[in-house]
This record gives structure tokens, sequence and C-alpha cells, in this order.
């Protein structure tokens, strides 16, 4: 194998590494255990990876080093007694230079980096001397060096007003921002404001999180929970859902095949793990949780753990976001209940749902969750229930969308709509079997001129 | 011969050389033998920046008591134990296999903790250390099909990191989602040899987790509960057998029929008890210190109740242990806040 190429594509691969690793390499000692601490990856017999140390074995009972998982080390350093010493903690027996081989190799390659500064610093000298003015010259380099600095001072007001960053200091509006857009867009339901707000503020403020944020919205459909989600994304991240720190899994598009699931095991994890590390505070939101494998979220549980780092990256600060339907007739029988009643739909408390959809979700083999650890260890911050929408909550959505058009709001139309959706149960007819989907669908019909 | 080589070096060497000037061929010098400090391994400028390998690990009884105290509740027998453990572990000057604890129990009750807090005090930066490694079963050795590529890579890995520092700390976690024949890899490093492959092993510290057998404990915890004894008054003898079976019988322990109990090569099995609610409440005052708030008992009591208890009827032990707590504490930390701002 030819060691120098090798060598080179090591450093060419520094970058990714730094990238993926969020440590720093350290070039300069022997690539030891900062690189095995930065990312435990099963190693294909070909693939490049990192080094690991071998304690010296001068006996034959040694097991023979497979050729592929040795790497020399990255720096053209001082090459075997440094990386089998190690500090002098594996006794006493001899330090084995391997003779020649691609140690000898390296010391060649050392000299030759020595021989090429040498010839650097010399090369000065052998210029003509007045070829290099030295007003221009310090002039050019103080105003290199003072652009400089202002960028950096300035970073990240005037770079980050341009491009998008990854910043902490946003949060303190978004909660804000949460608790405003909340209250004005979505309709009917109590329970998710009041939980969702006091969840993020207190996840955002809170500078020594435990654990990611880990919310479970369920409920019945065309309720809200895309638009909650999509809300939360917005309040947090300039771009919103086109951030490019936020990222959408909708399960029945990107895991549709249940038998490369262990392909989607590994895709997601180094996915999760990757984005993780170049912005903590990230934002996942995965869709159609209930069609989703039940394997699959299993893959992802370690990262929703109590863990603070996990090969070197925190997740901490992450936010993840599952939305599904499961659940939704547990909810619905609540609601009804109340309402038969004779109570208000605002009576209705948290406790009175969350333990019995804990259970429910969980035994539910459709849900995505069933006998998922996620539940099992506790890892859901929030369950979240959307309560059905009535007849008011679709005269509402209607308003809001006419508006959104620029019309004229006619109360008339308005009522003329909410009445052509169906309701259900079939007796009493109180919740909207589509929720506010289909709404606009209906607008085009009477506001086609 | 060396005084005509001095004499050599000093007169020749000044007159043929053109001169220096003293300050900075000083400076130089200096930061020369500033560089070579820095880059070479173990020195105490290099140890001042980055973290070193401490050869001579000695664990502090009074710190590591102080810490499992103040961090710790309700968990009486880890503490004991670990503290016997790794006590005598780090005062043997030549011990003569490497320290192998078993943590069991259930969810919530504090054993990653523990290991964290077991980890700081071995190597200051804890789980942050270089020198502390963690495996989980679930993200690192995922699939079934792959064992024999996992074990090799596991012996190497913990190999290298022996070899570069021989007091280092491994972390496994979830054990009873782990391979039955992973854990069997390893199985030479754990043993009362002197060296393996002119590496020695006896200095390192190996810590396994795994939620198997925290059933039994908590038939046992119960029981004793039910016989109106004290929670304090659980013996260790009363739960070593039992886990041990329990554990070594269990299929889904990652441990079953391992050679590694077979071989009575764990020195402690460590039980970890369910958390009462008096101990669930102590963890809410904890985290409502650590987060600058005054403790304020109501709140905590309703975090407390928020909380779900088994078994059905009696409802003493907490289903989650103390997680989620800090989840519960965001909801109604509006109260806090806003009692916090009128007394301001």
């Amino acid at each position: 194998m030819d060691v120098g190429k090798s060598h080179y594509l090591q450093m060419l691969m520094l970058p990714t590494k730094l990238f993926l690793c969020d440590l720093v390499v350290n070039q300069f000692a022997e690539c030891t255990i900062y690189e095995l601490n930065c990312a435990w990856q099963p190693l294909a017999p070909d693939s490049r990876g990192c080094s690991t140390k071998h304690g010296g074995s001068p006996s034959a009972l040694a097991p023979p080093v497979p050729a592929q998982t040795w790497r020399p080390p990255l720096s053209a350093g001082p090459a075997s007694p440094r990386t089998r010493d190690g500090g002098g903690g594996s006794g006493a027996e001899g330090r084995k230079r391997r003779p020649g081989g691609w140690a000898g190799r390296a010391m060649k390659l050392r000299r030759g980096a020595l021989r090429a500064a040498l010839a650097l610093m010399l090369l000065p000298l052998l210029t003509p001397a007045g070829a290099v003015e030295p007003i221009s010259l310090g002039l050019a380099i103080a105003g290199a060096a003072a652009s400089a600095l202002t960028g950096f001072i300035s970073y990240p007001r005037l770079y980050c007003y341009f491009r998008e960053c990854c910043l902490h200091r946003h949060d303190r509006r978004a909660a804000a921002a949460l608790q405003e857009n909340l209250d004005k867009k979505l309709f009917g339901q109590h329970l998710v404001s009041k939980v969702v707000v006091k969840a993020v503020r207190g996840f955002l403020n809170n500078t020594n999180a435990k654990k990611p944020l880990a919310l479970s919205l369920h409920g019945w459909t065309g309720t809200g929970k895309n638009f909650v989600s999509k809300i939360v994304a917005e309040s947090i991240y300039k771009k919103g859902l086109q951030s490019k720190y936020v990222h959408q899994f909708v399960a029945t598009l990107h895991f549709p095949h249940a038998h490369s699931i262990n392909l989607y095991k590994d895709q997601l994890q180094s996915w999760i793990r990757g984005n993780v590390s170049i912005c903590p505070r990230s934002l996942f939101i995965f869709d159609e949780m209930d069609k989703m494998h039940a394997g699959l979220i299993d893959s992802i549980k370690p990262f929703l753990d109590y863990y603070e780092l996990l090969d070197g990256v925190s997740y901490r600060q992450a936010i993840f976001i599952f939305l599904s339907n499961a659940g939704a007739e547990k909810i619905t029988e609540v609601a009804l209940d109340f309402w038969r009643n004779g109570r208000t739909r605002e009576d209705i408390q948290l406790t009175d749902i969350q333990n019995a959809l804990s259970v429910s979700v969980f035994n539910n083999k459709n849900s995505g969750f069933w006998h998922s650890t996620l539940i099992d260890r506790n890892l859901i911050d929030y369950f979240i229930p959307f309560l059905p929408l009535e007849y008011k909550h679709v005269k509402m959505c209607v308003r809001v969308e006419i508006e959104s058009r620029g019309y004229t709001v006619d109360e008339d139309i308005v009522s003329r709509i909410a009445d052509e959706m169906t309701y259900f149960p079939r007796e009493e007819r109180i919740y909207s079997d589509k929720g506010c989907k289909t709404v606009d669908a209906k607008l085009d019909y009477y506001y086609d001129f | 011969m060396k005084l005509l080589k001095a004499a050599v070096i000093f007169v020749l060497v000044p007159t043929l050389t053109p001169a220096f000037d003293p300050l900075s061929v000083s400076v130089v010098a200096g930061s020369a033998v500033m560089a070579w400090h820095l880059f070479s391994s173990d020195s105490w400028l290099r140890c001042r920046f980055q973290e070193c390998c401490n050869k001579n690990a000695t664990v502090n009884f009074t710190a590591l008591k102080a810490q499992l105290d103040n961090r710790l509740f309700g968990q009486h027998l880890a503490k004991d134990v670990v503290l016997k453990a790794v006590l005598g572990f780090s005062n043997n000057p030549s011990p003569k296999k490497p320290l192998i604890l078993s943590l069991h129990g259930w969810a919530g009750t504090g054993k990653n903790f523990l290991s964290q807090i077991l980890a700081e005090q071995v190597h200051p930066a804890g789980l942050r250390s270089k020198f502390v490694h963690l495996f989980l079963a679930t993200l690192h050795f995922p699939h079934q099909d792959q064992v024999k590529l996992y074990k090799e890579q596991l012996q190497n890995w913990i190999r290298g990191n022996v070899s570069a520092c021989p007091s280092s700390v491994f972390i496994f976690d979830e054990m009873d989602k782990m391979h039955p024949g992973v854990i069997d890899a390893i199985k030479p490093f754990l043993d009362y040899y002197e060296e393996v492959d002119g590496v020695s092993y006896r200095k390192a510290i190996f810590i396994f987790l795994s939620n198997a057998g925290g059933d039994l404990i908590n038939k046992a915890a119960f029981d004793f509960w039910s016989s109106g004894k004290r929670r304090e008054d659980i013996q260790l003898k009363d739960l070593e057998p039992l886990l041990s079976v329990g554990v070594f019988n269990n299929k889904n322990s990652g441990l079953w029929h391992s050679s590694i109990i077979d071989r009575n090569l764990i020195d402690y099995f460590v039980p970890f008890l369910p958390l009462e609610q008096r101990h669930v409440k102590m963890c809410v005052r904890a985290e409502m210190t650590a987060r600058g708030y005054a403790v304020d008992e109501k709140i905590v009591q309703a975090v407390a109740d928020e909380m779900t208890y088994f078994p059905k009827e009696q409802k003493i032990y907490s289903d989650k242990g103390c997680k989620t707590v800090q989840a519960k504490l965001d909801i109604h930390e509006d109260f806090v806040m806003r009692d916090m701002k009128a007394r301001a």
C-alpha cells in the first residue's frame, strides 16, 4: 500500500472529520485518543478510519495486526517509539521499532518536510532586496488585519444578517413570538398552546438541559399538528421550515420499504449525528409516526436520552417533534364525554388525557411507538393532544382564509362553507371530520370570480 | 577527548558563525524549549492545557463520598458498595485484575448518574475525558449480523486505549440490549492476567449498566416494604445472589450465559432500588436549586404528585424514577417565575 498517498488522503479527510466530530483533532500528537473518541464507527475492512494504538507485542502469541486497521500516525512526528510508549505505562518490554517498512518511510517524509522548511526560510535571502516596498506592504498587511478583525468582532451580527447562522441568542424572543403566533393562528386547542409554549420556553431558557426536548403531538386529522410544528420552527429559526437546521422526515416518504430498515437506521443516525454536530440547536420533525416501522425510532433513542456526550457530540440542545394520528380516538372519547356531561371544552385538562394517551399509544400496533423503547424509557417529555375541531372553529378557519386572500368577510358564505363540512358522531354531529382541511378548496368554489 | 571537543565547539563555532543577537537567540531558544515541552507527552506544561493520563490515579475518598451523598438519592446500597469497591481498588498499588462493576436497576434510578460521578473522580473531565469511553449497545453495536466486526473493533479499541492510559474507564450502557457474544470478546481483558500482549489491564475500570434484574430488585424491595422493614435495612447479601442468577438466566440480559458471570469476573453486582416519592421530591428540589430558584414546597409537591407510581394499589415507587422531572418543572415554572417577579 502506498503510504504516502494514504497519508495525504488522511490529511484531506481532516476537514470532514473536523466537520463531523466537533472536536479539535490534535494534528501534532500521535493520532490516537482524540480520533478514537471522535467517532466510534465499526469500520468496514477497506474503509478509511481512525487509527488505533497497539501495545508492543514482541512474542509470537500476539495476533497479527490486520493491515487495514493500522494506520500510520497523521503527523510526520516521531514514529514508533512514541506511538507504542504512551507514557511508559505498558511495562518494561523493549520498544520494538518496525524495521524499515512504512515507519522508515515516515522518517523519510519528515526529512523531506524539514528540507522544504529550510528552503522556504532561505528563500527571502535569494530574492532581490528592494523588490518589496516596505510601506505599501505594511499598509496592505495592516489593512488585511484590520478588516479581519472587524469581521471577527462584528460576527455574528454582520455576517448573520445576510446568511443564516446557528445562534443561541434569538431564543429569547422565540418564546414570545411562539405565544403570539399560537394565540393568533391556532383555533380550538387551548391545551396545545399552553403546553407547547411552556415546554419550548422552559427548554430554550434552560442553559443546562439534561436531554433534548421530545414532543409527541397526537390528534385527529386536520386539527393543526403540522401547523403547530411549522409555527414552532418559524419562532426559533429565521427561515422557519426552510431553514437548513430544520429537518422534516415523513415516514411514508423517507422510510417507505420495510425491508430496508437497517439502511434507514444507519442513515438516520448518521444524519442526526452530523447535523447536531454542526448546529446543536437543530429541530427534527417526524411526521406520520403511526406509519413508521416500529424498530426505526429505536435507532434514535440514544440521542433522546440523558447523555452528556455521545461520541463527542452533545444532543442536549436539539428538539424532536413527533406527529401522529395515533390516540385520536381516545382523545375524541374524552372530549365527547365532557360535551355530553355539559362541561365546556376549556375544562378539559391535560392530565385527563395524558395518561390514557400514553398507554393507548404504547399498545397500539399501528402507532409506530408500539413497544418502542421511547415510551418505555420515558424519553418523551410531553404528550400533547389535539382535540377535534367544532363548528365554530371551522368558521374561524374560513374567516382567516378569506382574510388572507384579501376578500371581505361575508358571514353568510362563512356559514355556508362551514355547513358543507361533514361532522361526527352521527347523532350529535359536533366535530368536523377533516378538521380544517379542504376549507380553502371550498372557498374557491364560492369565490371563483 | 571530551574536553577537546568542548573546546572546539566553544571556540570554533562562534568564530565561524556570524554573530547572533543574544536577545533573539534567547527568544528562539526559549520558544524552542517551550515547543519541545508542549509537544512531548506528559510534560507539566502540556498537562496544564491538555488532559493527561493520571498514572497514579487515586480516588479521593472524601470527595467521592461527598458527591454521592449530595447528588445520589435513595441508593444506600449502591453508595456503600461503590465507595468500598473504588476505594479498595484505587488504594491497592497492584490490583490483580481490573475493577468490574455491574449496575442493575429500574429506569431512572441513577445508574448512568453514578457512573458519571465515578468517572469524574478518576478523570476530572468526567464523561468528556478522552480516557473515559461510553458504549451504547443500540448505537455502537446495532446490527446482529455484524457481531464479528464489532468484536474485533472492540478488542482493538480497548487494547489501544489501555496501552495509552492504563487507568481508562469503560462504560457499557444498555447491556440488556447487547448481543451476548460481543461482551465475550473482551473477557480476556477482564481476567486475572498480568499482561495480555504486553498491555496490563489491571488498573482499568469496567462498568456495565443494564435494566436486567430490575424487576427482581423491585420485587425484593416491595417485599421488604410489605413486611414493614425499613428500606435502609436491605442488605447486599439479600439481593446479590438473586441478581446474579436472574441476570445470568435472562435471555435479554446481554450477559446471558456469558462467561463473564461463569468465571466470576464481575467484582460487584450493584443493585439500584426503585425510588419512592420522597426521593423524587429530593430530585425536584435539587433541580430547582440548580436552576437558581428558591425551593417552593408547593411546586415540589405538585411535581411529585404528577408522576406515576407502581404497584397499582400501593403506589409507592416511581415508574420513571427521577426522569421527566425537569420537563414537569418547566410546566410549573410559570408559577415560580411569577412568584419571583412578585417578590422582586
